[in-house]
């Protein structure tokens, strides 16, 4: 389905709604939050939309209980909130079960960012990818978050979707497809800079930027983290001369030790920069710009680190 | 019925006792609750086919309380979901098939559990897909009484009441004694029963060791009544049957390790009651 919004969370609702016209399985389960994407939900398909108030952890579980009935759920809310307080439910109802829910979290990392910590879920791909079964998945625009609804209806296993928040400009064009779980953006040889989520567009604008001082940067957004499309993935990037990981989530476990992980198991012989937050950017207050600036991943940051490696630190 | 129900119980109590002397396991936890699921199994309030688990048309029973898993095992054994050979052979042995804590692999668990708090939960979103399609479905869950302070049964209680789901039933393994203690000495279930009325739910308080009360409080539940949960209150007592297990908060974790212990305990579930 061609979104008409340009915001990720509401493109993937609207494609979501268009499944549920055509598949009476898929319910909607939310932890009191609103949208307007989803209010539509509330009118169109009121047997299907389930208000569960404030209770992670119920919620999953009944979300399991859904679907062990042969329904197709989809679990809305905060990232923050939906990850880490039902770890344990996740884990066991879902996972261990492996049962056809998808968790479609909106606010990776510093989306929320003035809400402060407690909104930010600056560690979901590092505690989930720990687990078994569930699929992970990071969009960075809305066409990638539209084409992602289809995972709720044909997933047979669990699957979780960062939704960020906001407008994005679109990276993917209608014909987009997104089955190989990566996509090759710009094509350069002397650094190739592996993103996700909002950092793909951060990582595109600073390829623009390292390319006036001469430098050839590749990139690659990864749409699904796990499992990961490591062959073809490495393959992409080992046409560069080095790598560089930027994220917007703890370093530690999220992206870039991914690649880290695979890159070792594959035996690729490459410098790998890894940019994300360190723990004292972990727990702030503030603008995602303010955020990004003090951690070092704004745009004019992320070329300065990145040019400044490739000319003293990556072939050492 | 009932006289049949009691008389498989004492066999049971007396299987369990049997089991757990070769492999171990949770005795105390299972030994306060055979009567309740016997009742459910034995008495025919529990639609079932073991020779179709996953028959459309059963009822849905969840062990929540996933260290009693002794006494489940035991039932879905004599009710011939799985061979008898199995409680030798695999439980806690082998390839562990029937482990420490139900897995949903095992022909007859309807759900993995083991962590406390979740069964609850499962059993409501099933209860209310069913409700939804019509399906006449009845869901039991089988909770220990110190499971009830972990916070999402009571989350799942508002949302079983706000939704109506009367073919939802929760017992209650009321044993009064937790991992380590008894309930009352770090915690403040009471007044239970007052506790569950005010988040909505019918509630039977009953002795869980009367098959008669069991069937009919579980009769109860599948009559026509007002369209809200019930949970039954099962009055137990924890390692019922061996007397040097009963009411003694040292056993929740422990098996028996002596053949001092195992005789004594044999000798004592022989007898089977009338």
């Amino acid at each position: 389905m061609i979104p008409t919004t340009e915001e990720m969370r509401d493109a993937f609702f609207d494609a979501l709604h268009g499944e549920m016209r055509e598949d009476p399985r898929i319910m909607v389960v939310t932890n009191d939050l609103g949208a307007p994407s989803l209010d539509r939900f509330r009118t169109d398909f009121p047997h299907s939309f389930i208000n569960a108030g404030v209770s992670e952890q119920n919620i999953i579980s009944i979300a399991a209980g859904l679907a062990m009935a042969g329904r197709r759920v989809c679990v809305y809310s905060i990232a923050s909130f939906i990850t880490l307080r039902c770890l344990e439910q996740i884990k066991l109802d879902l996972c261990v079960m492996n049962l056809p829910v998808t968790i479609a979290a909106v606010g990776p990392c510093f989306a929320y960012a003035a809400d402060g910590p407690s909104h930010h879920a600056s560690e979901d791909i590092a505690l989930l990818r720990a687990m078994a079964n569930v699929s992970i998945w990071s969009p960075c625009d809305a066409r990638s978050a539209a084409a992602l609804a289809s995972v709720v209806r044909n997933n047979s296993g669990p699957a979780y979707v960062r939704l960020d928040r906001g407008a994005r400009p679109p990276v993917y064009g209608d014909a987009a497809s997104f089955g190989s779980g990566f996509s090759v953006l710009r094509q350069g040889a002397d650094v190739c800079c592996i993103a996700t989520g909002i950092m793909t567009h951060t990582a595109l604008a600073a390829a623009g930027y390292l390319d006036k001082q001469g430098i050839a940067a590749a990139v690659i957004d990864v749409c699904r983290l796990k499992p990961l499309p490591g062959a073809g993935l490495l393959a992409a990037a080992g046409a560069s001369a080095a790598l560089v990981t930027i994220e917007e989530h703890t370093m530690n476990g999220g992206l870039g030790s991914i690649i880290a992980e695979a890159g070792v198991d594959a035996g690729l012989r490459l410098p790998l920069l890894r940019l994300g937050l360190g723990d004292d950017r972990l727990y702030a207050y503030g603008s995602r710009e303010s955020l990004h600036a003090a951690a070092g991943l704004d745009c004019g940051s992320v070329v300065q680190r990145i040019a400044a490696w490739l000319r003293h630190g990556a072939f050492r | 019925m009932p006289s049949l129900v009691r008389k498989k119980a004492g066999e049971l109590r007396r299987r369990i006792v049997e089991v757990c002397a070769e492999r171990g396991g949770h005795i105390a936890s299972s030994l306060s609750c055979i009567e309740i699921i016997a009742e459910l199994y034995f008495g025919g309030m529990l639609r079932h086919d073991p020779a179709d688990p996953a028959w459309p048309g059963r009822d849905i029973f969840i062990m929540s309380k996933g260290h009693g898993e002794l006494a489940l095992y035991a039932v879905l054994a004599a009710r011939g979901f799985f061979p008898e050979e199995w409680l030798r052979t695999r439980y806690r042995h082998g390839d562990c098939l029937l482990g420490g804590h139900p897995d949903r692999r095992v022909p007859g668990v309807e759900a993995t559990t083991g962590a406390l708090g979740h069964g609850l939960g499962i059993a409501a979103g099933h209860a209310l897909a069913c409700c939804k399609d019509g399906r006449d479905t009845f869901h039991f869950v089988l909770m220990g009484d110190a499971e009830c302070t972990e916070g999402s049964i009571w989350e799942t209680a508002l949302f079983a009441a706000r939704h109506e789901l009367a073919n939802l039933v929760g017992i209650v393994d009321r044993n009064r004694i937790s991992a380590c203690d008894f309930t009352e000495h770090f915690t403040a279930l009471e007044p239970f029963a007052r506790k569950w009325r005010s988040f909505g739910w019918e509630v039977r308080e009953l002795d869980g060791h009367d098959v008669d009360r069991l069937h009919d409080a579980f009769d109860y539940a599948r009559s026509a009544r007002p369209r809200r949960p019930l949970v039954v209150i099962a009055n137990t007592v924890k390692g019922k049957g061996v007397s040097f297990i009963e009411n003694n908060p040292a056993w929740h974790n422990k098996s028996l390790d002596t053949p001092e212990e195992v005789a004594l305990a044999l000798a004592q579930v022989a007898r089977t009651p009338e």
